[in-house]
C-alpha cells in the first residue's frame, strides 16, 4: 500500500488533484482510496488531500501518519521537521518550487523532486490553478503512473479548458527535475 | 459496475435504484451531498419522482410520512442536529407504521459546533419505533438501502440506515453500483396501502384511552418481533442475486476466544486491521460487528460470544451518566448467560477523532491483562 498526502493552499486544487490521481489508479484497476481533512476550507487556507492505493480492498479508516509520499502544492508549507518526523524512509517529496535544486538540501536523503507548476500552468492560460501541472511531474517523480491514464483521468475530471490542462501534465512530465 | 464514488454519491445511486417516488430533505453537513446529487436526478429526469425542499428536517419528516400514507416510496436523509429536530416526526413516522426509509450520516450533536462521526445523534432515537442499521462502508450502506425498502414494506416500520461522518460519506472509493434490471428483480414496486385522500386532505389522530393505547405499543412491540424474520429473509435473498449480505451481526472467530473486541460502523474496518496484526503475534482474538441495533439481535449475541472470557466493547458515541451505549446493550443482551465474559468499555473516535490499528491493538491488550473490568468506560485519545 502506497500513502500519499497533498499539502496546498485553498484554491490550488490540492483535493482535486488527489481525486484525480484516485481516478489514474482506478483506471489501472487498482483500489484507491481518497479523502481530505474538513472543516475550515477556504481560499488561501492550508489545505490537505490524502491518497491510499492497493492492490486490494484498503479496510484503513483512518488518518495517514506516516506517508510515502508529500506533494507540497506550496512551497511555503514545506516543514522539514515534520517530513523528517513522518515521512517514511526512501519517501519521495515532491515540490512546486521555482527556486534553484540548492534549496531543500537538507531533503536529499530521501527521493526529491522539483517542478516550477506555476510557470507552467501561468504558460497553458491556467492561472494559479497548478493541480494538473502537479499530476505530470508526480507521474515523473513516482515512475509507476501511465501518462494515457492520467490523460484519460484529467479529461474526466476537469470541467472546462481540458487540452490546457493536459498540456500542463505534459509539459511539467518533461520539466520535472528529479534531485535526488 | 465498480464506480469511484463518494458514500454519499453512492447512498443517491441506491436511492434511484430503489426507484423512490417521493424525497424531502433539507441540506446538513455531512448529508448535504445525498440531497444535491438527489436534486441534480431530479433535475436531469433520473430520478422517476418528486423532491421537495423544504424548510427544515421536522417538515420533512412530515412531509414523507404524508406522501407515504398515500401509497409511495419515501426517502429522506439527514444528520446530527437535524435528526434532532425530527425527533418528534420519528415517532409519527414510526406510530403511523409508515415505511419511510432515511439515511442518518452520523455527526456529533452541538454544542460545541463540530462536523466529526459520532453514533449519539441516531442511537440517541433508540425508542423512536425506526429500526436502524449501522453500516461498515458505503458498499454496505448502497446493499442496506435497497434492502431497507424491502424490510420496511413488509413490516411497515421506517428504516434508519446510519453511515459515518466522513469515514463513509466523503471517503472516495470503488463500489459495486448494482444494476438497475437485478434491484427491480429483488425490489418490486411498492404495494403500500393508500390511507391518505388528496382530494379530501386530513390527518386525524385520534385521541384513545389508556387501553387502546397500549394495545398499539403491544402491537407495534410484537410486530418488530416478527419483523427479524423479514430481516434475515431480504438479506439472505439480496446474497443470493448480488452475492453480498450483512446478517443482523458478523462473528470472526468469536466462539470461545480469549478476548473479543465488539464494534460498529466505520472502525470496525480498522478494527478488521487490528485483530489481523494481532492474530498474526498470536492472540486468541475474535471481532464481532455489530450492525442491526433495533431490533436488537439479543439471541445473535448470546450465541457468538458463547464461552468467551472477555470483551471489549469500542463506542463511537456516549451516554452522559452511564457509558458508551453499544456496551449497555451487550451487557443487557448477555445478563441471561451463566458464564459471562468480562466487559472493558473503551469510548474513541467521538467527533471523528482519529483510530488508528495500533490503538485498537492496544485496547483489545489492556482488556486481556485485565482481571477486573473497570467500573466505568476506559476513553482513549491520541492526545493522552
Amino acid at each position: 500500500m502506497i500513502e500519499t498526502k497533498f499539502i496546498g493552499r485553498g484554491g490550488q486544487g490540492a483535493v482535486i488533484a488527489s481525486q484525480i490521481l484516485a481516478k489514474v489508479f482506478f483506471y489501472m484497476g487498482k483500489y484507491p482510496q481518497c479523502f481530505s481533512v474538513f472543516g475550515g476550507e477556504r481560499r488561501g487556507a492550508p489545505v490537505a488531500g490524502f491518497l491510499r492505493v492497493d492492490d486490494k480492498k484498503i479496510l484503513l479508516k483512518c488518518e495517514i501518519t506516516h506517508p510515502d509520499e508529500i506533494v507540497y502544492m506550496a512551497p511555503d508549507l514545506v516543514d522539514e521537521k515534520e517530513i523528517e518526523a513522518t515521512l517514511k524512509p526512501n519517501g519521495l517529496i515532491l515540490i512546486n518550487n521555482a527556486l534553484t535544486d540548492n534549496e531543500f538540501s537538507s531533503l536529499r536523503k530521501f527521493r526529491l523532486a522539483l517542478i516550477d507548476a506555476l510557470s507552467v500552468s501561468e504558460s497553458l492560460g491556467l492561472g494559479a490553478t497548478i493541480n494538473t501541472a502537479i499530476l505530470g511531474a508526480y507521474a515523473r517523480a513516482n515512475g509507476n503512473v501511465p501518462l494515457e491514464y492520467l490523460e484519460k483521468a484529467i479529461r474526466d475530471t476537469v470541467p472546462a479548458k481540458v487540452d490546457a490542462n493536459v498540456k500542463a501534465a505534459m509539459k511539467a512530465y518533461e520539466l520535472t527535475k528529479i534531485v535526488s | 459496475m465498480k464506480t469511484l464514488l463518494q458514500g454519499n454519491y453512492a447512498v443517491a445511486e441506491a436511492v434511484r435504484l430503489s426507484r423512490v417516488q417521493f424525497v424531502a430533505a433539507y441540506p446538513i453537513t455531512p448529508q448535504t451531498p445525498i440531497y444535491e446529487r438527489l436534486s441534480d436526478y431530479e433535475l436531469e429526469g433520473k430520478l422517476k419522482g418528486v423532491m421537495m425542499r423544504t424548510e427544515s428536517e421536522h417538515s420533512a419528516m412530515a412531509a414523507c410520512i404524508s406522501a407515504a400514507l398515500t401509497g409511495v416510496r419515501t426517502f429522506t436523509a439527514t444528520a446530527s442536529q437535524g435528526i434532532a429536530l425530527m425527533h418528534e416526526m420519528l415517532h409519527f413516522a414510526s406510530g403511523n407504521r409508515v415505511p419511510v426509509v432515511m439515511c442518518n450520516v452520523n455527526r456529533v450533536v452541538a454544542i460545541p459546533w463540530a462536523f466529526g462521526s459520532d453514533q449519539s445523534d441516531s442511537l440517541s432515537q433508540r425508542d423512536t419505533g425506526w429500526m436502524q442499521f449501522y453500516c461498515e462502508d458505503a458498499q454496505e450502506a448502497v446493499d442496506t438501502v435497497i434492502q431497507a425498502y424491502k424490510i420496511a414494506e413488509q413490516v411497515f416500520f421506517p428504516v434508519m440506515v446510519c453511515i459515518d461522518g466522513f469515514f463513509t460519506s466523503h471517503f472516495l472509493e470503488p463500489i459495486d453500483i448494482p444494476e438497475q434490471e437485478m434491484v427491480d428483480r429483488f425490489l418490486p414496486p411498492p404495494d403500500i396501502p393508500n390511507r391518505f385522500d388528496i382530494k379530501n386532505p386530513a390527518y386525524v389522530g385520534n385521541v384513545v384511552s389508556p387501553e387502546q393505547y397500549m394495545v398499539f405499543r403491544q402491537k407495534s412491540f410484537e410486530d418488530m418481533e416478527k419483523a427479524r424474520g423479514v430481516i434475515k429473509r431480504v438479506d439472505d435473498e439480496y446474497r443470493e442475486i448480488f452475492g453480498r449480505g450483512y446478517g443482523y451481526l458478523e462473528a470472526v472467530d468469536t466462539e470461545g476466544a480469549d478476548v473479543v473486541l465488539a464494534t460498529s460502523g466505520a472502525m470496525t474496518s480498522t478494527a478488521r486491521v487490528a485483530v489481523q496484526s494481532l492474530k498474526d503475534k498470536g492472540y486468541d482474538v475474535g471481532l464481532l460487528k455489530l450492525r442491526t441495533f433495533r431490533p436488537f439481535p439479543t439471541k445473535e449475541i448470546q450465541e457468538a460470544l458463547k464461552g468467551v472470557k472477555k470483551l471489549a466493547v469500542l463506542d463511537r458515541n456516549i451516554s452522559i451518566g452511564k457509558e458508551g451505549i453499544w456496551c449497555q446493550e451487550l451487557k443487557a443482551a448477555l445478563y441471561p448467560l451463566k458464564e459471562r465474559p468480562t466487559i472493558t468499555n473503551y469510548i474513541a473516535g467521538i467527533c471523528g477523532a482519529d483510530v488508528s490499528p495500533e490503538m485498537i491493538e492496544e485496547m483489545v491488550i489492556n482488556t486481556l491483562k485485565r482481571e477486573d473490568a473497570p467500573e466505568l468506560p476506559v476513553w482513549v485519545r491520541r492526545d493522552q
